[in-house]
């Protein structure tokens, strides 16, 4: 008798401890998950917008200026400054939601190709060049590439005293077009504004309309890192390679193509790693705290990615006639890397990310 | 024995006592999968452009295609990638006006509406009942033209605010829409018009597989069952198939399917001829090209496209354990809502397209027309549609409106602001539904647009 009470007792406070065990331990408080969307919102989105909204700023002071007076400096320094606001945006289409996309801002930034028949039209014509005026013109009439054609010409060989007044009229007004949005996406994730992304991004909840969960902020971003290598490894480098044709490329005027890609790798890397300039917690931290070689994985895609694209030696257009090879390696790296983001990122933020 | 049964009754006293008490029970789990296999996790900016999670091999890469193609954007010809827009367009994309694959950009008050257009026709119809078309304008008003040629004329949207009150007092703001053709380049004439809002393209190709049947079977034109609300399949004609069939698509449920819903958004949008709509929207027109490029879109790339729209994933519900959603989800019920907005469907079987047979799904949506009243009456009717006759809009997805296109602006022409002002446009059939609504307490409102936000 003593004895089966005792095995009963023991039974029942197996029971009870088990029966009420959770399938998992309680995890510990861990604010990594949440540290990480702060640290992309802040040092790698909003910073690399305001570094956007500053260089096109400067990029319009630098056309007005060569515009009033032409000279040769003053187009190269026209130049190099669309390049470098052209670097800036490349790496920031790794993380394409947001504003970027729901207020429309990126089609009238960069649209490719450019209706060229359309754009000699307005140049011939006496269209005004006012805000009211570019606002309604079509996507492709505005933006990047118009002024990369304006600025380089067709052969990329434009010299300062070809440019005509109409030509002129119509850059100053792109470039202020350009700086005008890139303002507006700069202000829509500043903190300090009214209703500003930044805050619905590093702050899910249900009554957040647009991220209930971390999970969805993480899932946004790791889709948004599968969408840029879909683009540049599907879309820009394999549509004029597969065609073999140099007229379908992207940023043909400024031969800045294979920087394109490379920034655009540069974007997936910052956002794994988090860092723009400086380095901060990135998706990495996460992953490497549950998956070692997922991690290892990851990194090793990226850097193949852009040390595949470097090593194309000359310009994109002549590239897909004389270096198959190497751009065809490009195009399977940046595949792969996409490939992996899909079928391993995903999934794993699907299983660590609450 | 006595010893047996006490250990069994301590066993089952703990086992259910760790059960928690609650809601849970009343929730059906399964319509968290609004989509059926085809669900999807992604909220935000994404929430709409997801890809059936099931699609794999040939189907996965057309559907990379059509998702290019839907991105591309279209110039005039002659150029070396995608030439032929015009010469009378409304958009050079379909993203234009489908951004995230979802609405378009918000109509403005007194400004020219980028993602609205009007459907215009003359009185009368043709032989197979579609709306005649308007002499040199055809049957929708292009507001824009490649350059050195004119558009149709421009569209101008101006709004008349009203205030209305909730039973509890509580005041509401509606505004009403007038839509002024400016600058026709030629005379008008007497015309009939509907304006027309962009509409996410997501679960598509799932309402496309709904059987027939099963959406006739909820027909009740004559309404038998006195319930207020009749229910009519519309009737349209088919090109591709050169029959009468079912409407299932646009806002009159004027479209058969979705490869007629997107060749014709090329023709009449874009200024894309393909081999459904082989002319140009200008022939016969001073705006006519005389180029010999058509088709300009490829019967390829049109599959490819239709195919992308065909595949798109539907998101699944969220905070669907909340108390308040759950009890939102009652007053829908009560409401009458569920009498048009059906929320349950299952596709047909299909073994030539697995990923979409046989899938339960909660679209919201019966498919029919129904009078919306006098309010909501357009002035062009639209082969067995009525003026004031419109589809039921499926509200999947609806709750991730702000998230995908950052407004909320709703109804056919875009003139409510928010949810709510949808609801209370309601007439017609609806008019009771809309009541009960209005005579809600301030809590159960809240609580009812906090369930439509979780769909």
């Amino acid at each position: 008798m003593k004895i089966m009470t005792k095995n009963t007792l023991i039974g029942i406070s197996v029971l009870t401890l088990v029966a009420c065990k959770k399938d998992h331990p309680t995890p510990e408080v861990d604010t990594l998950q949440k540290d990480v969307i702060v640290s992309l919102a802040s040092n790698v989105n909003t910073y690399a917008y305001n570094q956007l909204a500053s260089s096109s700023n400067d990029l319009y002071s630098a056309i007005v200026s060569f515009c009033a007076t032409p000279t040769s400096e003053g187009l190269t320094n026209c130049q190099d400054l669309w390049k470098t606001t052209r670097s800036i945006w490349e790496q920031t289409e790794g993380f394409l939601y947001g504003p970027v996309s729901s207020d429309n801002i990126d089609p009238r930034i960069d649209t490719w190709p450019v209706d060229y028949n359309a754009l000699e039209n307005v140049l011939s014509s006496s269209m005004a060049f006012g805000e009211t005026e570019i606002n309604a013109l079509d996507d492709a009439l505005k933006g990047f590439h118009p002024i990369e054609y304006l600025l380089f010409g067709q052969d990329g060989a434009k010299t300062f005293d070809q440019f005509t007044v109409r030509e002129k009229e119509y850059l100053v007004a792109l470039s202020l077009n350009i700086k005008t949005l890139t303002a507006e996406l700069a202000s829509k994730w500043d903190v300090n504004t009214n209703e500003d992304y930044y805050t619905y991004f590093t702050a899910p909840s249900t009554s957040n309309p647009y991220y209930q969960t971390e999970k969805a902020v993480y899932l946004e971003i790791a889709n948004a890192m599968v969408g840029i290598c879909d683009e540049v490894g599907n879309g820009k480098m394999s549509e004029p390679f597969v065609a073999q044709d140099p007229s379908l490329e992207e940023s043909p005027f400024s031969k800045n193509s294979i920087t394109d890609f490379m920034n655009n790798m540069r974007s997936v890397q910052n956002v794994y790693l988090g860092k723009f300039s400086t380095d901060n917690k990135g998706l990495d931290d996460l992953v490497k705290k549950y998956n070692l070689s997922l991690d290892q994985t990851i990194n090793t895609k990226i850097n193949a990615a852009i040390s595949s694209l470097n090593n194309i030696s000359g310009t994109f257009s002549t590239a897909i006639i004389d270096e198959p090879v190497q751009v065809q390696n490009a195009i399977d790296a940046i595949i792969s890397l996409q490939e992996c983001l899909e079928t391993e990122l995903l999934p794993f933020i699907q299983t660590y990310v609450k | 024995m006595i010893r047996f049964l006490f250990f069994i009754f301590v066993i089952s006293t703990i086992l259910f006592s760790c059960k928690k008490p609650g809601v849970i029970e009343e929730y059906n789990e399964q319509d968290w999968m609004a989509g059926g296999t085809q669900t999807v996790f992604e909220q935000g900016s994404g929430a709409y452009r997801q890809t059936f999670p099931t699609l794999s091999g040939e189907l996965l890469a057309t559907h990379g295609t059509g998702d290019a193609m839907f991105e591309a954007t279209f110039v005039s010809a002659p150029a070396p990638k995608n030439s032929g827009l015009g010469p009378i367009y409304n958009a050079v994309s379909c993203a234009t006006c489908h951004i995230n694959d979802g609405r378009g950009m918000a109509p403005i008050d007194g400004g020219s509406s980028a993602s609205l257009f009007l459907k215009l026709s003359s009185s009368g119809q043709d032989i197979h009942g579609a709306p005649n078309e308007l002499p040199g304008f055809g049957v929708q008003l292009q507001t824009k033209a490649i350059f050195g040629t004119q558009a149709e004329g421009d569209l101008i949207v101006t709004y008349e605010y009203e205030t209305g009150y909730f039973e509890d007092g509580t005041s509401y703001e509606l505004r009403r829409p007038t839509f002024t053709i400016n600058n026709p380049y030629t005379s008008m004439g007497s015309y009939l018009f509907s304006p027309r809002f962009s509409r996410p393209v997501f679960g598509l190709g799932l309402l496309e597989a709904i059987p027939e049947w099963a959406i006739i079977a909820n027909e009740d034109n004559l309404d038998v069952n006195q319930d207020g609300i009749s229910g009519k399949a519309n009737y349209v004609w088919d090109i591709k198939n050169q029959k009468t069939s079912l409407g299932r698509f646009g806002w009159k449920a004027g479209v058969p399917s979705i490869l007629q819903q997107v060749a014709a958004a090329y023709s009449q949008d874009i200024g894309m001829t393909n081999f459904l709509f082989p002319k140009e929207t200008s022939f016969t027109q001073s705006q006519y090209d005389n180029l010999s490029d058509e088709n300009e879109l490829s019967d390829s790339l049109l599959y490819a496209t239709a195919m992308y729209i065909r595949t798109l994933a539907v998101p699944a519900r969220r905070n669907v354990q909340d108390p308040e959603v759950i009890k939102g989800k009652q007053l829908f019920n009560s409401a009458s809502c569920i009498k048009c907005h059906t929320p349950k469907h299952t596709t047909g079987v299909n073994v030539a397209f697995a990923d979409l047979s046989n899938q339960t799904i909660f679209p919201y949506t019966d498919m029919l027309l129904h009078d919306m009243g006098p309010n909501l009456t357009d002035n062009r009717p639209e082969y067995l549609a009525f003026e004031s006759e419109w589809r039921t809009p499926p509200l999947w997805g609806i709750g991730l409106s702000v998230a995908v296109n950052n407004h909320s602006f709703f109804l056919h022409d875009g003139r409510a602001r928010n949810l709510s002002e949808a609801i209370l446009w309601h007439g017609g059939e609806a008019i009771l539904a809309r009541e009960n609504y209005r005579k809600m307490s301030a809590s159960d409102r809240a609580a009812l647009l906090k369930f439509l936000n979780s769909l």
